[in-house]
């Protein structure tokens, strides 16, 4: 069958190694308050930056530490490829399993979203809209692989 | 008709044995082509296989 839009069944591994481990790395941080920003100072480009009380720039040469973009790129990266690439055994229905499992994932972040919107306040909202970079990928890929797991349990309890 | 396991005909019409199974038990709803591959395999027409239900 013909799939669009997935990467080869070679990245899923790839994806999972990247993921994982990423995303530890984060959970760690974030509940441990630890902070990224004076480590692996760097010089980036930014396209705008705003320091607080401070004019915005544009396109201009910042420093910074560039450790929380490098873990967003990861588990972005890492996510993408362990939702997004081939099963072994694609076929159309583990592709609809895929799309609903994505339908699923957009309700059940957006209503976290509403959730944390309306009982969430001061600068742990900040931490909310930090998840939400990723949030949805990751409810995605539980849910997907949940679904697949189900799927194979109700074949093999035969 | 001939006996054939889930398995073969998973393979032979390169679909996984999971899709097999949940078509069997009314779980899954094949794609068209999916549909007429199986009827080209069972050599009988797509309404021999497959038919309405009231709820559809």
């Amino acid at each position: 069958m013909k799939t669009r839009f997935l990467f080869p069944a070679k990245f899923r591994i790839l994806g999972w190694l990247i993921f994982i481990p990423s995303l530890a790395a984060a959970a760690i941080l974030i509940f441990s308050d630890y902070n990224l920003d004076n480590y692996l100072q760097s010089s980036v480009f930014a396209i705008i930056n705003s320091d607080i009380l401070a004019k915005p720039q544009y396109l201009t040469v910042i420093k910074n530490g560039i450790g929380d973009e490098i873990l967003l790129v990861l588990i972005l990266i890492g996510g993408l490829l362990a939702g997004f690439s081939k099963l072994k055994n694609e076929d159309e229905l583990t592709s609809q399993i895929r799309y609903e499992s994505l339908v699923w994932a957009a309700y059940f972040n957006f209503a976290v979203m509403l959730v944390a919107t309306l009982f969430i306040y001061g600068l742990y909202f900040l931490n909310v809209m930090m998840l939400n970079m990723f949030s949805l990928l990751f409810f995605f890929i539980i849910r997907f692989y949940v679904m697949l797991y189900r799927l194979k349990k109700s074949v093999d309890e035969e | 008709m001939a006996e054939i396991s889930q398995a073969d005909l998973a393979e032979k019409i390169s679909v996984s044995r999971q899709t097999i199974n949940a078509m069997e038990k009314g779980k899954y709803i094949p794609s068209t082509l999916l549909a007429l591959k199986l009827a080209v395999f069972f050599k009988k027409r797509v309404e021999e296989i497959f038919e309405l239900e009231e709820i559809d």
